[in-house]
């Protein structure tokens, strides 16, 4: 009986130093469909060694900041915004990164020196085909126009991308909203464009509440997350349509956290940000790699999306295809790194007067 | 004859050591004893409470950020007048320090700067990298050949606010003051003044919410202190459900109850008591955080109401009615005073958990719901500004320490009451 106890007792110890060997990796990214398709592209195909675990959060550079200055960090590659990955390397709280396989492939050069490339989303308008039997809106000067297409309009409870879209509705140029955002009167009338629409706004701050309130008839159009509106049409059959029409693109990144396991972080990076992995992850969420091979390689691939049902064309799907980035307004993750805060309280007094 | 000579002498034990001394001995082992069981709980308290507490109103007050990364530039600069540009020397120390610092410091000391002045980031990041290539001067103009922004006095003024090691720049920014370049405080940008209109809310919501509790919590607690066993441990469980249930469920519940499309304006539209077009708003904006708040924190008023009215004995009422008082004047007279300790304590306990809500606010508050937390979350999350969140949840702090004090000289914290 002695016996089986210690043998059982140095089998977990060894156990324990098997799995020190190789350090284990705390993936950290949004969650849902999003997360899934992480899961499905590079994370069960990863062999290196490593085992991944996945956890979720709700965006911000808080916890990994807290992490990184208690000196206990526990996630080790993180996915993040543009903005945060400015911030965040300025701050030295990821790892700088190697970017010499991807750096000539990329549809914009990478915002800072410690990410890999991971998916274009944007932040489209769209609507149900039923709340509009005849006339239908078609760009975005129709969504500020209350009185052409009467009902509410969802939006979210932040500024990014909002004063973007309220600018273009105003008669700027996609290319150059960010050139006015960059002086006080342009923020000025991006609000005044806002104002017209202010009594007609529901607000929805999680990503799946904008497709319930057009589901429910609760709005007639919103703003939401295109991977969102392609999931909801694609897997569960909705009669959405996009408004692809000053549709606002935001950049999606990896990063790695300084103390955290770095060396196995960066080679699941490296595997997670293939042309191939980029591409591969489009299997399951409509977003756009930010890879130009990757749309190559889905081009070619087509149809690419997997629904129960058999395999679907994705390409229509994506924010990143010549039609929709003509009309499109890159997000400038510097400008809202400049000015975020300002702006943002700026919308919470606009909100709450 | 042996005893009275003792007497006058301290008493003994028998190993001859007085008895004082002995006693004292013996408590003293009991009071460590007594202080080693209750040190890992004070360890808690001061580990998990007051350190993090402490570090809280330090940062609120830190401000080194950015004096560790540009001192000179800052001895330099008390210097200027404030008229203008500064002159070429500020530009040079400016240059020199920007171009020589080395690691993460300056990505810090720009999100600071970028509190006082938006643009300071990119401007910093930009000019480092630019600055490789400049070796000699004159540096003012080559600075402003870079980016124009050098040229702005905006930019500069904004440094004076940060010039001590110790600001309260942060409580400023909390009640929408701010200083100017000389350190005058002055009013905030109009239509950035968002926080004293927060603050207003968050205290008007909490008081509604713990008004609407008393009022709704009252007659349960009645009910389930003086039914018989049987109902009142049904009515019991009533309440308890809820509260056992997740928090997040209970939200979500509400919006689908109360919004234009929801259960409830539904069966009003049908029943033709109101329009189509005149659905009710209840949903996304401060009627629904007080709402949903009232119903998720109702339990915490139940309970210590419950716990005093159970102690309050039939007897009383019974003999203030046979003495001839009316029902309502016996209630009035006896049984009100007598609940008091649970009200209050009732009271502080849903108001205190209230004004710091943020989940509930963020989900169903909309366009005017959010209340402080939900700046406190943004600010810990999106801009890091964490000098400014720390002054935030001290404020707080300090309001709820002001009215436990009020509570404390009004009422007496001795007549609380949890059971």
């Amino acid at each position: 009986m002695k016996k089986a106890i210690k043998a059982a007792f140095f089998g977990l110890i060894s156990i324990a130093f098997v799995g020190s060997a190789t350090a284990d990796i705390t993936f950290v990214s949004w969650g849902g469909a999003y997360t899934a398709s992480q899961q499905k592209a590079y994370i069960d195909t990863y062999s290196k060694g490593s085992s991944i675990t996945v956890e979720n959060y709700n965006g911000g550079l808080g916890e990994i900041k807290a992490q990184v200055e208690a000196g206990n960090v526990t996630w080790d590659v993180v996915d993040v915004l543009p903005d945060q990955a400015i911030t965040g390397c300025d701050e030295g709280l990821f790892v700088k990164v190697d970017q010499s396989e991807f750096i000539n492939d990329m549809v914009v050069p990478p915002v800072s020196d410690c990410v890999v490339p991971q998916i274009f989303w944007a932040y489209t308008a769209f609507y149900d085909k039923a709340a509009f039997p005849g006339k239908k809106p078609k760009n975005i000067k129709d969504f500020f126009d209350v009185k052409k297409f009467p009902g509410k309009r969802g939006i979210h409870t932040w500024a990014n991308a909002l004063i973007e879209m309220a600018l273009v509705a105003d008669g700027v140029k996609a290319s150059k909203v960010y050139e006015v955002m960059s002086t006080p009167e342009g923020i000025d009338r991006a609000f005044a464009k806002l104002d017209t629409i202010k009594d007609h706004v529901v607000f929805w701050s999680a990503g799946s509440k904008p497709l319930e309130l057009v589901s429910s008839g609760e709005v007639v159009m919103a703003l939401a997350y295109n991977g969102r509106i392609g999931a909801a049409i694609l897997s569960e059959g909705k009669n959405f349509e996009y408004i692809w029409d000053a549709t606002v693109l935001e950049q999606e990144y990896l990063v790695a956290i300084k103390g955290g396991n770095e060396k196995e972080a960066l080679e699941f990076m490296a595997h997670a940000s293939t042309a191939e992995s980029n591409a591969e992850q489009a299997k399951y969420i409509p977003y756009g790699p930010m890879r130009k091979s990757s749309i190559n390689i889905i081009k070619k691939g087509e149809p690419w999306f997997i629904t129960s049902s058999g395999n679907i064309d994705i390409l229509p799907h994506m924010p990143t295809t010549p039609k929709v980035l003509k009309r499109a307004v890159i997000g400038d993750p510097v400008w809202w790194a400049d000015n975020g805060a300002e702006v943002h309280e700026r919308f919470g007094a606009w909100k709450g007067s | 004859m042996n005893q009275t000579q003792t007497s006058t002498g301290p008493i003994l034990t028998t190993d001859g050591i007085p008895l004082k001394v002995s006693l004292k001995k013996a408590e003293r082992i009991n009071k460590i004893r007594a202080f080693l069981l209750v040190l890992p709980l004070l360890a808690f308290i001061l580990i998990t409470f007051l350190v993090p507490i402490g570090d809280m109103l330090a940062r609120s007050v830190d401000d080194r950020q950015i004096n560790t990364v540009f001192p000179k530039t800052f001895e330099v600069y008390k210097k200027w007048d404030r008229q203008g540009l500064p002159s070429e020397e500020v530009y040079k120390t400016m240059f020199f320090e920007l171009k020589n610092s080395e690691g993460y410091s300056v990505g810090k000391a720009s999100t600071r700067m970028n509190y006082s002045k938006s643009g300071w980031k990119s401007l910093l990041k930009k000019s480092k990298r630019k600055f490789k290539k400049i070796e000699e001067g004159p540096f003012k103009e080559q600075m402003i050949a870079i980016d124009k922004k050098w040229a702005d006095p905006e930019y500069w003024l904004a440094l004076g606010q940060m010039v001590d090691p110790t600001t309260m720049g942060y409580y400023l920014n909390a009640v929408d003051l701010k200083y100017d370049s000389s350190k005058n405080i002055v009013q905030q940008k109009e239509n950035r003044r968002i926080y004293n209109k927060t603050w207003i809310k968050t205290f008007k919501v909490s008081l509604l919410v713990t008004l609407f509790c008393l009022l709704l919590g009252y007659p349960i607690s009645y009910l389930l202190a003086t039914l018989p066993m049987k109902y009142s441990n049904l009515l019991m469980i009533c309440v308890l459900l809820p509260f056992w249930t997740s928090l997040l469920v209970r939200t979500v519940a509400w919006m689908v109850m109360l919004q234009q499309k929801g259960v409830l304006n539904n069966l009003l539209v049908m029943s033709n008591l109101i329009a189509d077009e005149n659905r009710f708003q209840l949903m996304y904006n401060q009627t629904a955080v007080v709402i949903v708040m009232t119903q998720i924190l109702l339990p915490f008023m139940v309970l210590p109401l419950y716990s005093v009215m159970k102690t309050i004995s039939p007897t009383y009422m019974r003999a203030a009615l046979n003495l001839g008082a009316s029902p309502m004047h016996a209630f009035y007279k006896i049984y009100m005073p007598n609940s008091v300790p649970g009200v209050s304590a009732g009271c502080l306990l849903v108001f205190i958990i209230a004004i710091g809500y943020y989940i509930t606010p963020e989900l169903v508050g909309g366009k005017d719901g959010q209340m402080v937390g939900n700046w406190i979350a943004y600010h810990l999350k999106t801009t890091l500004n964490w000098g400014l969140c720390a002054s935030l949840g001290a404020i707080l702090l300090a309001m709820m320490t002001v009215l436990y004090w009020a509570y404390n000289k009004i009422v007496g914290i001795e007549n609380i009451k949890l059971g």
